[in-house]
C-alpha cells in the first residue's frame, strides 16, 4: 500500500503547488476543499511501519508452536476441562497418590499428560529437522556432527518415550 | 541367492531378470513404480476386510443402513422415484423428503457398480456392492495420493504417501467394509479435486481447472463437509495473493474451478442456492472478486506507465472496492438474504458454541474434542513426521506445498476440535509425512552412495547433498560417515515397519467391529457373540402388524427402519429437535404422562436398549441424562437435577425418586430384579453400572412387554389400548 503522506504535504499546499493539481483523486480534492481549507494539520513526523512478511523460518516456528498446542489436546482441555493430573487414594493407606495417564478411555486426558505427548511428537520432528540440518555443507564439521548426534538422540527418544506412554495409556496395547 | 521354485526364470537375481528382459533404467523404474502401486491398491482393499472374515458381509453402524435403504430403493425403483420420494416411514407422523434431504452421491456411485456388475452379468446383491464400495474408493485414494505426491514433490514422495494412507488407521476408521457411509467416497473425492486444483494452479491449463470443478461437483454430492473445500481454496488464493505469487495461472484456475464449481454444486437439491444464500460461501465469493479487482489493477498497471498515478489509482481502487464488498456483504446479511452460520460449522470455529447451546450436537461421541491419545492411536508415526515435512515444505516453498501446509494445519486444527474430523487431516498428514520420508531417506542414500570420484551422479532435488562436505572434510571420516547413514537407513525402516504393525492391529482390534453385533471374551477365552439387535429387529419385522410405529431413542431409528422395516418416530436424521425432545421427554416422565405423549404419536411399541446382563455400556440408560437434557431444553418441566443426587447419576437404592419410576427405568428394569446375572452378586445387579439397583418390584401399567432378546441387550414393549369407557 502507498504511503498516506501525500495528503500532508499536499494540505500544506504552499510548498509544492504542481502536485495538487494533478492529483486524479476525487476524495483528495474534497477533503482539500472541505476540511483542510480552514483546518491546519499539524506537522507530524509520523512514517507508516514497513510492514514486510516474515521470513519462512519464522512462520514455520510460530506453525510448530502452533502444532504442539493442537497434539496436545489444548481444545479438549478447554471445553472439558479435566484436571491438570489425577488422583486416586490408596484403598488401604488412604494417601493420595497422582495419577498421571487417564485410565479406561481413548480420548480422554489429564492437562500434563497431553502436553508431554505433544511435547515428545515436537521433539521427534525436530529432530528429524536436524538431521537435515546436519547434512548442510555450509556448515562446520563438528557443527554438523553435534547436530546429526542430537537429531538422532532426539528421534530415538521421542519413539521411545511416545511409545511408553500409549503403552501406559491403552494397556492392551500390540496384543 | 535363494529363489521360490515357481520362479520359472531362474535367473541368479532380479536384476539380470530386468537385463534378459533388455529393461533400460527408466523402464525398471516403470516396472517397480508400478508393481509398488498395485501393491498399495490391493494391500488398501484387504486390510479393509477383517470385518467380513470375522464376521459376515453386513452393513455396520447405524448410518450405514439408511443409505442402504435408500440405495436399495434406487436400484429397485430408479432415478424418478428416487428423486421424488417421500418417506412416510420415518419421523412419524412427519416424514421425511428423503429425494431432497441427502447427498446422493454415494448412493448413486453404488447403483452405478451394481448396474455395472449386473451389465456384465455377475448377480451380485446390491448389500456386497454396499459393503465393498468403500474399501474399493480408498484404494482409488492411494493412486490419486500418489499422483498428488508426485505433483508436490516427487515420484518417491507420492509413492510413500500412497502406502502410508494405505494402511492408516484414521482413514480406516471409516472406511472399512461395511462401513457404507458418506466420508468412504468423501475423502477420494476431497483428494482428488484438491490434487485437480493444485495441477491446474501448477499448470495454469482450463482442462485442469474444469476437471478440478468437476471434482467439486462430486464432493458436493458425497458429502456436507464440501464446505471446507469452498473455504479452504478461497484462503489458499488469499494466502498467495498475501506472499505475492499472483499469477495468470492462478486467475484461470481459481476463476474457472469456482464459477463451474458454484454452478455444478447447484444441481444437487439438498445443497440449493446456499453458494450464494449461505455465509458459510461467501468467503469464496469475496476472494472470486478480490482476484477481479486484482486482475483489473495488473491491466491498469501495465498499460500505465507513470507509478505515481497508478499509487493513486490503485488507493481509490482498493478502497472502493473493500467499501462496496463491505456494504453488500452487511446488506446481505441484514436483509436475512445471506443466511449466518450454521451451527454444525460455527462449532468448529468456536468450539464451546455446541455445549452451550445446542446439546444435541455436544451429546454426538464422534463430536468431542480430541485428546493426543486419539491423535496417537490414529497417526502414530506420522505425528513425529509432521512437522518434519512442514520443514521441508517450507524450505521449498512453491505453490503446491503452500497449498499442502494449509491444507495440513488447517486440517489439523479442525481435527483438534472434533474426533471424527481426524478423517479429514489424513490425506494431508499422510502427504506431508511421505515428504519428509521420502526427503530424510533420500538424503541417507545420497550419504550412503556417495564415492570419492569425481563423476558423481548427485541429481539434489531441493535437498542437499552431501558431496560438498564429504569433499572438503578428511577422506577418514567418509566410511564413518558411510556407516552411519547405512545405520540411520535401518532405523528409518524399523519405524516404518512399527508403523504398519501398530496400523494392522488397530484395524483389527478397534476399528472392525460392526457395532450391530457385538462380540465379547467368555469366562475360558473362547468368543462370546451378541446378535442381539438383528434378533429384535426380526421378531419385529414378522410379529407387529406392517403399520406398527416403533418409538425409540434416535440412535436406533435408521436400523429399526431398514431391518425391522417399520415407522419410526425419531431417527437419525435429527432434523427436528422438538420430536426428538417429545420422545426425551416421554422417556423421562412417570408412566402416565408418558402413556399421553405415546397416545398422542400413535406409537404402538417401544424399543430400548440394556446391557445390565451383559455389561454393555453403550445402553439406553447411559444415554438417558442426554435425553432430559434434550427434553428439558424444549420443555421446561423436565428439570435435570431431578434425576441427580448430589450432581451424580445412579440407578441404586440413593437414586432420585423421578429416576426410580420415571419410564426409562421401568422399561430397562422390568422383571430384572428376579435375575441372578453374576456369581456372588444380589439379584438385579447391574452389571454395566456396577451397583444393585434400587427399585426391583416393577410394574408396568400402560404398557406390556413384548419381546427380551436373549442377552437382555434390546427389549420390547407393547402400548396398550386405552381402557373401554362406561
Amino acid at each position: 500500500m502507498p504511503p498516506k503522506s501525500e495528503t500532508q504535504p499536499a494540505a500544506a499546499a504552499t510548498v509544492r503547488p504542481d502536485h495538487v493539481y494533478d492529483s486524479i483523486d476525487p476524495i483528495f480534492h474534497l477533503l482539500r476543499i472541505l476540511p483542510f481549507s480552514f483546518l491546519r494539520p499539524p506537522r507530524l513526523r509520523l512514517k507508516l511501519p514497513n510492514l514486510t512478511l516474515p521470513s519462512a523460518m519464522t512462520v514455520y516456528s510460530l506453525i510448530l508452536l502452533t502444532y504442539f498446542m493442537v497434539v496436545s489436546g489444548i481444545v479438549y482441555d478447554v471445553i472439558v476441562e479435566p484436571p491438570g493430573i489425577g488422583s486416586t487414594q490408596d484403598r488401604f493407606t488412604g494417601s493420595v497418590r497422582p495419577v498421571v495417564f487417564l485410565p479406561g478411555r481413548v480420548n480422554g486426558q489429564y492437562i500434563i499428560e497431553g502436553l508431554s505427548s505433544g511435547f515428545m511428537f515436537v521433539l521427534g520432528g525436530f529432530g528429524i529437522v536436524l538431521l537435515d540440518l546436519a547434512l548442510d555443507k555450509n556448515r562446520a564439521k563438528s557443527v554438523k556432527v553435534s547436530f546429526a548426534s542430537a537429531g538422532v538422540a532426539s528421534i530415538v527418544i521421542s519413539y521411545v518415550m511416545s511409545m511408553l506412554f500409549i503403552r501406559i495409556k491403552i494397556p492392551g496395547y500390540l496384543g | 541367492m535363494e529363489k521360490s521354485a515357481t520362479d520359472l526364470l531362474t535367473s541368479p537375481g532380479v536384476s539380470s531378470l530386468f537385463k534378459s528382459l533388455k529393461l533400460k533404467t527408466k523402464q525398471q523404474e516403470l516396472l517397480i513404480r508400478v508393481t509398488i502401486l498395485f501393491l498399495v491398491y490391493v494391500l488398501a482393499f484387504i486390510t479393509r476386510l477383517f470385518s467380513v472374515l470375522r464376521y459376515e458381509s453386513m452393513i455396520h453402524e447405524f448410518d450405514p443402513y439408511f443409505n442402504y435403504r435408500v440405495t436399495q430403493f434406487l436400484t429397485e425403483k430408479g432415478f424418478y422415484e428416487f428423486w421424488n420420494w417421500f418417506d412416510s416411514e420415518s419421523w412419524y407422523p412427519l416424514g421425511r423428503i428423503i429425494g431432497g434431504t441427502l447427498y446422493p452421491g454415494l448412493m448413486v456411485t453404488a447403483a452405478l457398480i451394481y448396474w455395472t456388475i449386473r451389465f456384465l452379468r455377475f448377480s451380485v446383491h446390491i448389500r456386497e456392492v454396499c459393503v465393498l464400495t468403500a474399501p474399493f474408493f480408498a484404494s482409488n485414494t492411494t493412486l490419486v495420493a500418489y499422483f498428488f505426491g508426485k505433483e508436490l514433490w516427487d515420484t518417491g514422495a507420492g509413492l510413500v504417501a500412497a502406502v502410508l494412507i494405505a494402511i492408516c488407521p484414521g482413514y480406516i476408521s471409516r472406511s472399512v467394509a461395511g462401513s457404507y457411509d458418506n466420508e468412504g467416497v468423501a475423502i477420494f473425492a476431497l483428494l482428488l479435486t484438491f490434487y485437480l486444483f493444485v495441477k491446474a494452479v501448477n499448470t495454469g491449463s482450463l482442462a485442469w481447472a474444469l476437471a478440478s470443478a468437476f471434482g467439486y461437483f462430486y464432493m458436493v454430492s458425497a458429502w456436507g463437509g464440501y464446505v471446507f473445500i469452498i473455504n479452504l481454496i478461497p484462503l489458499y488464493v488469499m494466502v498467495l495473493l498475501i506472499v505475492g505469487r499472483y499469477s495468470m495461472r492462478l486467475y484461470v484456475a481459481y476463476n474457472c474451478t469456482y464459477i463451474l464449481g458454484m454452478l455444478l454444486a447447484m444441481q444437487i437439491r439438498f445443497v440449493g442456492f446456499q453458494h450464494v444464500q449461505s455465509g458459510e460461501h461467501m468467503a469464496a465469493m469475496g476472494v472470486f472478486f478480490l482476484m477481479q479487482v486484482f486482475y483489473f489493477l495488473d491491466w491498469v498497471k501495465h498499460s500505465l506507465n507513470d507509478p505515481k498515478l497508478f499509487h493513486t489509482f490503485l488507493r481509490i481502487t482498493v478502497t472502493c472496492a473493500v467499501g462496496l464488498g463491505a456494504i453488500a456483504l452487511g446488506v446481505g446479511t441484514a436483509s436475512g438474504y445471506i443466511s449466518p452460520w450454521t451451527g454444525r460449522f460455527y462449532s468448529l470455529l468456536d468450539p464451546t458454541y455446541a455445549k452451550d447451546h445446542i446439546p444435541i450436537i455436544a451429546s454426538v461421541s464422534e463430536h468431542q474434542p480430541t485428546a493426543w491419545s486419539s491423535f496417537m492411536f490414529d497417526f502414530h508415526i506420522l505425528l513425529l513426521l509432521f512437522p518434519a515435512g512442514l520443514y521441508f515444505c517450507f524450505k521449498r516453498l512453491s505453490d503446491a506445498t503452500i497449498f499442502i501446509v494449509m491444507y495440513g494445519l488447517t486440517s489439523m486444527y479442525f481435527a483438534g476440535v472434533m474426533v471424527r474430523l481426524i478423517l479429514v487431516a489424513t490425506p494431508a498428514v499422510c502427504l506431508i509425512s511421505a515428504i519428509a520420508v521420502s526427503a530424510t531417506i533420500k538424503n541417507l542414500t545420497q550419504l550412503v552412495r556417495a564415492k570419492s570420484k569425481a563423476s558423481h551422479s548427485a541429481s539434489g532435488k531441493g535437498t542437499t547433498s552431501s558431496k560438498a562436505s564429504s569433499k572438503g572434510s578428511l577422506d577418514q571420516s567418509l566410511p564413518f560417515q558411510r556407516n552411519g547413514a547405512i545405520a540411520l537407513l535401518l532405523g528409518a525402516f524399523y519405524l516404518l515397519s512399527r508403523y504398519a504393525i501398530h496400523c494392522t492391529w488397530v484395524t483389527s482390534e478397534a476399528y472392525s467391529s460392526p457395532s450391530i453385533v457385538l462380540a465379547a471374551r467368555g469366562a475360558h477365552g473362547n468368543r462370546v457373540i451378541f446378535d442381539d439387535y438383528r434378533e429384535a429387529y426380526f421378531w419385529l419385522r414378522q410379529n407387529t402388524p406392517p403399520d406398527a410405529k416403533v418409538m425409540s431413542w434416535w440412535d436406533y431409528g435408521y436400523q429399526i427402519t431398514a431391518m425391522g422395516n417399520r415407522t419410526v418416530i425419531v431417527d437419525n436424521n435429527t432434523w427436528n429437535n422438538t420430536h426428538i425432545a417429545t420422545v426425551g421427554r416421554a422417556m423421562s416422565s412417570y408412566e402416565d404422562e408418558a402413556y399421553e405423549i405415546m397416545r398422542s404419536l400413535d406409537v404402538d411399541y417401544v424399543l430400548v436398549v440394556f446391557g445390565g446382563v451383559t455389561g454393555y455400556s453403550s445402553d439406553d440408560i447411559n444415554k438417558f441424562l442426554w435425553m432430559v437434557r434434550i427434553g428439558g431444553g424444549v420443555f421446561p418441566v423436565i428439570k435435570e437435577p431431578d434425576y441427580l443426587v448430589n450432581g451424580e447419576y445412579r440407578v441404586d437404592k440413593g437414586a432420585a425418586p423421578k429416576m426410580l419410576n420415571c419410564l426409562m427405568y421401568k422399561l430397562s428394569y422390568y422383571r430384572f430384579g428376579e435375575l441372578t446375572t453374576e456369581y456372588g452378586k444380589p439379584p438385579g445387579y447391574d452389571r454395566a453400572r456396577g451397583v444393585e439397583i434400587g427399585n426391583k418390584d416393577i410394574k408396568l401399567e400402560y404398557l406390556e412387554e413384548a419381546f427380551t432378546t436373549s442377552n437382555w441387550i434390546v427389549r420390547i414393549y407393547k402400548v396398550k389400548p386405552p381402557n373401554n369407557r362406561w
